[in-house]
């Protein structure tokens, strides 16, 4: 019998068990006498090699037979689940990940796998190994994104398969794009109406807008996925990390069932990954730090992941060491990304952001005086390609929080459109704290800096003319300026704008060179009459 | 004749495969559950000559439900297919009134042979 056409299948429904397989091993690890979770991770085991054994896969069986047969040694009792046969059976595991990425790839050579399989032979629990050396391997991050990240499909385990189709997420990808080209069009549409004076058109201009917003809910629907999609492997992440450092760490997950587009989900992926990987190398302590400080031994990690309305909060939390603002102001003014003038009047919770400006450090430089920054400006620069918003919190040995809000879904967002000088601009509304109308009487105006107090916080007031190099214009002392307040990675700065001329849903596009150098504009997106209009990174204007 | 057949795997893998070979043998696969819930809920609507059946599902112990379903459906003849070997649970199937056992992985000409034998 021709197997060939059954490999796809066997390739994902082996990613299934193979990352539950691992998943459950670093459960079993933090409670060895859950003889639940040992019966689970021997039926994944169990179900590969048989699967393995019906495709012909034979290096897989051995595997896979071997692994399942020290699992049997502690389900009988024998011993407990050792840290040194974890690292094994994970090893095992990446092992098997990659046979059968080969499988996939259509590729005839396979690794040599003599060695692994002579050491779980052998394995003998009185014996102590010392951790295998994983520098040469590698990477577990560098691994496993590959089968989340390309085009992995939705998996629908156990679902009925006559309710169910599996669908190429490039279909979808050309379902939202039509979709943001319909609400384009429904706008130019309206116009062309309201300018025609066509009223026996607006009952089925309503219908049609009802309509559009239905197919926009259903396609955004279909792309969504749960957290746990990209999450799976974070326990594994954090418990090799931790163990490669000689530090215990709790890793604690919540909310992954919360659901996101996949688009968003693979673009925050690695930046997680990033700011895990710092907190357990750089923000938490040794165990003997810990215990100097009277805290406990081991660090915690908690990522927690909710929902409010339109927006999805990923909260990464440790209770490390946490981060010296003022340290962070030295070294920013050593790296003359600002003055000595601009470091004495910012706020602590300001200077926590300077971590992710670029340039602001590299991993040796930072690590003793702050635990952080490495990388941290590729990490904001992702958020904000999503038009998200990164706050970094962080008290200094208490540990720091990492709070990534982000849209649900990409490309069709609300925004509040401006209108400031010749340009019609777009700020994504969910960066849009409020709108005001200020008197020039309650601008504070300082040398170089103007500002309004609101609520008793004083706001920082910028004009968005001189941001965009546009002539300012003359106002008249009386008339009131229109304001909106804008949150810039938890900082609020107040834009003062010519117009503002109201919400819009509208569906952005990626700009490609050479605008795609535009400082401070994140897309843009075509109005109802065909006039281009940009969508700012508030937070580059700043 | 035995015409159509139900299949219960969690493995969609594994279902696919018993559906090439089922077709490939002139059956008609009347209908594919993943999870016991699903099996049962099927069986009723569906009415299956044979039923194909994994004993290790994870939302039911297996031994349960090829009890349910065969005093559900009398008529139908279930063959267990598993990958445990061990006799005493083969025996204990049998006992149960499983018509035949299958022994995974298995290949095609042995799915074809078990349920050439069902035939009357």
């Amino acid at each position: 019998m021709d197997m060939s056409p059954y490999r796809d299948l066997f390739v994902s429904e082996s990613r299934e068990h193979l990352s539950a397989f691992a998943e459950l091993i670093v459960r079993l690890e933090d409670s060895p006498g859950d003889s639940a979770s040992i019966d689970e991770i021997f039926r994944h085991a169990h179900s590969l090699k048989g699967m393995a054994a019906t495709m012909g896969y034979e290096q897989i069986v051995t595997i896979a037979h071997l692994m399942e047969s020290q699992l049997t040694r502690i389900r009988s009792g024998e011993f407990m689940l050792l840290p040194t046969l974890a690292d094994l059976l994970l090893e095992g595991g990446d092992v098997l990940a990659r046979l059968i990425s080969g499988i996939e790839s259509g590729s005839d050579t396979f690794e040599d796998t003599t060695a692994l399989t002579e050491r779980l032979a052998a394995f003998d629990p009185s014996v102590e190994a010392p951790p295998p050396p994983r520098t040469n391997q590698p990477d577990v991050t560098a691994v496993i994104p590959s089968e989340t990240s390309d085009s992995a499909p939705h998996q629908f385990r156990q679902a009925d398969s006559f309710k169910s189709i599996r669908i190429k997420t490039e279909t979808l990808d050309h379902l939202v794009n039509i979709t943001g080209e319909l609400i384009t069009n429904r706008y130019r549409l309206a116009e062309s109406i309201r300018l025609a004076n066509a009223s026996e058109c607006r009952e089925p201009l309503h219908q049609l807008t009802m309509l559009l917003r239905n197919l926009r809910d259903e396609v955004f629907k279909a792309r969504m996925l749960p957290f746990a999609f990209i999450a799976e492997r974070f326990p594994r992440l954090v418990r090799d990390l931790a163990r490669k450092q000689g530090k215990e760490v709790l890793f604690q997950l919540d909310g992954k069932e919360i659901e996101l587009d996949r688009g968003i989900l693979e673009e925050i992926a690695e930046p997680i990954v990033h700011i895990l990987r710092n907190a357990v190398d750089h923000g938490l302590e040794s165990a003997d730090e810990r215990v100097m400080a009277g805290k406990p031994f081991g660090g915690t990690i908690i990522l927690t992941v909710s929902r409010d309305k339109d927006h999805v909060e990923v909260v990464i939390a440790d209770d490390g060491r946490g981060m010296d603002s003022e340290r962070l102001k030295l070294k920013a003014i050593e790296k003359g990304l600002i003055s000595s003038e601009q470091a004495a009047q910012m706020p602590p919770q300001e200077a926590y952001q300077l971590v992710c400006a670029p340039g602001f450090s590299t991993a040796a430089a930072v690590t003793d005086i702050s635990g952080r920054g490495v990388g941290m400006d590729a990490v904001r620069e992702a958020v904000h390609k999503l038009a998200g918003v990164l706050t970094i919190q962080s008290q200094s040995g208490q540990g720091s929080r990492f709070v990534m809000r982000l849209p649900i879904t990409v490309s069709i967002i609300n925004a509040l459109i401006v209108q400031c000088g010749p340009f019609e601009i777009a700020f994504p509304l969910n960066v849009v704290t409020r709108t005001l109308e200020l008197k020039r009487s309650e601008i504070l105006e300082e040398p170089g800096r103007s500002t309004v107090i609101l609520e008793d916080v004083s706001v920082p007031v910028r004009s968005l003319r001189q941001v965009l190099n546009l002539p300012s214009v003359s106002v008249v002392e009386d008339a009131l300026l229109s304001v909106i307040v804008c949150d810039v990675g938890g900082i609020p700065v107040a834009f003062s704008v010519d117009r503002i001329s109201g919400q819009k849903e509208i569906f952005v596009r990626p700009l490609r060179s050479p605008l795609s150098s535009l400082r401070g504009v994140s897309g843009a997106t075509v109005a109802g009459d065909g006039r281009v209009l940009f969508v700012v990174d508030v937070s580059i204007l700043v | 004749m035995n015409r159509t057949v139900m299949i219960v795997d969690d493995s969609l893998f594994i279902r696919k495969i018993l559906r090439g070979i089922l077709v490939e043998n002139g059956y008609i696969v009347a209908a594919e559950a993943g999870s016991g819930i699903e099996a049962m809920r099927n069986l009723h609507s569906n009415h299956p000559d044979v039923i194909l059946l994994d004993i290790i599902l994870p939302d039911s112990n297996g031994l349960d439900l090829l009890e349910s379903i065969i005093s559900a459906c009398p008529n139908s003849k279930v063959v267990v297919c598993s990958s445990i070997g061990q006799p005493l649970v083969i025996r204990k199937t049998l006992d149960l009134g499983a018509k035949a056992f299958i022994q995974k992985p298995f290949t095609p000409e042995k799915v074809a042979e078990v349920l050439k034998s069902l035939e009357d």
